[in-house]
């Protein structure tokens, strides 16, 4: 019987027959213990392995013993962690930093908005734009007469700024315009690599709408093992447990309702529609999570199926 | 300033108005939350807040506190470790198996396992304490913390298997986990009926007390193997 400190055989009179001990390294016990953690039923529970130990000259005494076995487990757990790490994670990781920039980006446009309107209120412009105007060309003075804003510059009612503070307020804007170039980047990485990590799920959701649904299912395999019935309500929340606790209708759709065959859909086929997506989705999880092999019939399966449900409501209204 | 042993290892300290509990810090000068210390002759107590730890509330509301110095524990659920430190402070002598399953959480207890060399870290899964008992002898004591569905039956499992006769299991029920849309009070009843009359093992319940409004939805309960 393997336990962590080596081989052991005992006798139905618990005499130890033999002993096969492991070395004493801490990387070497690690591997053992990480090696029998993945067996079923390897070793009996509630064995005094100490006393075990002990007998077979493992370890002199207790804090022998149980400064050994510290070191091999944090060892084991170590290695665990490096080997924790899967493609997924970047990309979940990715969804999140996206939404950590457009919470701050909103924030810091409303305020360049507010503060620039005091000096340049004609200028309708919001979010990218205001930010790219204003770093690119500064105060009203600064706008050259060929700019196509040019004409909203005479008569405005803002009031004056000195070269101060349009200093200030171009650099400003010009972080609020990178913090956008980086939303659109991390974009970028997600759709790259949602192609190679989860093939399936990103030809038939898409690879923002796959991400998603990904960071917030947890992980790749945990999308994979969801139900499809609660692939379909993610995102859902309360409008879930509102369902669940009283008696309000149950959600249609969570965040898959972004997707453009739900949000296109009439509100009559839009359950149906909803169901059969989550039930391909799950499907295109599962595909990437435990194959890896890329299966472009799944989303014309849902094309022929999305087609049936909508050609079925049109037969009926002819009625 | 008083520092007063109210049960092997956990202390009460009566700073001006407010009363509260203490462990003698193993590892004096190192803190490991932000969590406050104090001195008593020269001795270093961390402070517990029972607001951060079911086991600090239950200590809170005079749970039995079945540790001694040389206890060995088998903690599951140990997240990134406060409560396991406590723990720690409490069987200086003796051994903390803390179970965890999050890789990410995981890094963090590994930290404390650093200084603190009477935890041994199992990054495993608590249903199926098959993968750990290569490494676990039986303890004294269980504590879990887990919330899970099914956490009762996770207790009994490792109770079967890796506590002794007349050793001590402690949980904490969260109703919230278990089923978010029953009354706790029935998800309670539901859990200890769980616990007592399991298959195989004999729990008594010597003490179950709702950890409001330390812990909103969670029940702290004791009991001890008597077969």
């Amino acid at each position: 019987m393997d336990n962590w400190f080596g081989e052991v055989e005992i006798s139905d009179d618990g005499d130890i027959e033999k002993c096969n001990l492991s070395g004493r390294d801490p990387k070497e016990l690690a591997e053992r213990i990480r090696q029998i953690q993945k067996k079923a039923n390897a070793f009996p529970a509630g064995v005094e392995l100490r006393e075990l130990a002990r007998k077979c000259d493992f370890a002199a005494d207790d804090s022998e013993y149980l400064s050994i076995l510290q070191q091999a487990c944090v060892e084991a757990a170590r290695e665990s962690i490096k080997e924790s790490y899967t493609p997924d994670l970047p990309i979940i990781h990715a969804v999140g930093a996206i939404d950590d920039v457009d919470e701050a980006v909103n924030l810091l446009a409303e305020r360049l908005s507010v503060w620039y309107g005091d000096h340049f209120p004609e200028l309708d412009l919001k979010t990218f734009d205001l930010a790219s105007f204003v770093e690119t060309r500064g105060l009203r003075d600064d706008v050259s007469p060929d700019d196509a804003f040019y004409e909203l510059t005479k008569n405005s009612m803002g009031c004056p700024m000195n070269e101060k503070d349009g200093l200030i307020l171009k650099g400003f804007a010009g972080d609020i315009s990178s913090l956008y170039e980086r939303r659109s980047a991390l974009e970028q990485y997600i759709r790259d690599n949602m192609e190679e990590v989860a093939p399936n799920l990103c030809y038939l959701a898409g690879p923002l709408l796959g991400a998603r649904l990904m960071s917030m299912a947890g992980s790749l395999k945990k999308l994979a093992s969801m139900p499809s019935s609660t692939v379909q309500v993610i995102g859902a929340n309360n409008a879930l447990f509102k369902h669940l606790r009283s008696k309000a209708p149950s959600p249609k759709h969570g965040i898959i309702f972004n997707h453009p065959l739900v949000k296109s859909s009439s509100p009559r086929n839009r359950g149906k529609i909803s169901r059969a997506l989550a039930a391909k989705i799950s499907l295109a999880a599962r595909t990437d999570a435990f194959s890896g092999e890329f299966h472009p019939s799944i989303k014309d399966e849902l094309d022929k199926k999305v087609a049936s449900i909508e050609s079925r409501q049109k037969k009926e209204a002819h009625k | 300033m008083r520092v007063q042993e109210i049960s092997s290892g956990i202390y009460e300290t009566q700073g001006g108005r407010k009363k509260q509990i203490a462990t003698r810090n193993l590892v004096p000068g190192n803190t490991v939350y932000g969590e406050r210390t104090l001195e008593d002759d020269s001795v270093e107590y961390r402070i517990w807040n029972p607001r951060r730890s079911k086991l600090g509330a239950m200590a809170v509301r005079k749970f039995q506190m079945p540790f001694s110095k040389d206890s060995r524990v088998l903690y599951l659920g140990a997240a990134s470790g406060t409560t396991v430190s406590h723990v720690s402070d409490m069987v200086p002598e003796g051994v903390v198996y803390a179970v965890e399953f999050a890789p990410s959480t995981m890094r963090q207890l590994l930290r404390l396992c650093d200084a603190r060399k009477n935890i041994v870290p199992l990054l495993a899964d608590a249903t199926r304490p098959v993968s750990y008992a290569h490494v676990v002898e039986p303890v004294d004591v269980i504590f879990q913390d887990v919330a899970q569905a099914n956490q009762a039956e996770i207790a009994v499992e490792n109770a079967k298997q890796f506590l002794k006769k007349d050793g001590y299991l402690l949980l904490s029920i969260k109703a919230r986990s278990v089923d978010s849309t029953v009354a706790p009070e029935k998800i309670f009843k539901e859990q200890l009926k769980i616990l007592s009359a399991a298959q195989g093992i004999k729990l008594k319940i010597v003490k179950k007390q709702n950890l409001s409004p330390f812990h909103i939805d969670h029940m702290g309960v004791v009991a001890q193997r008597i077969d």
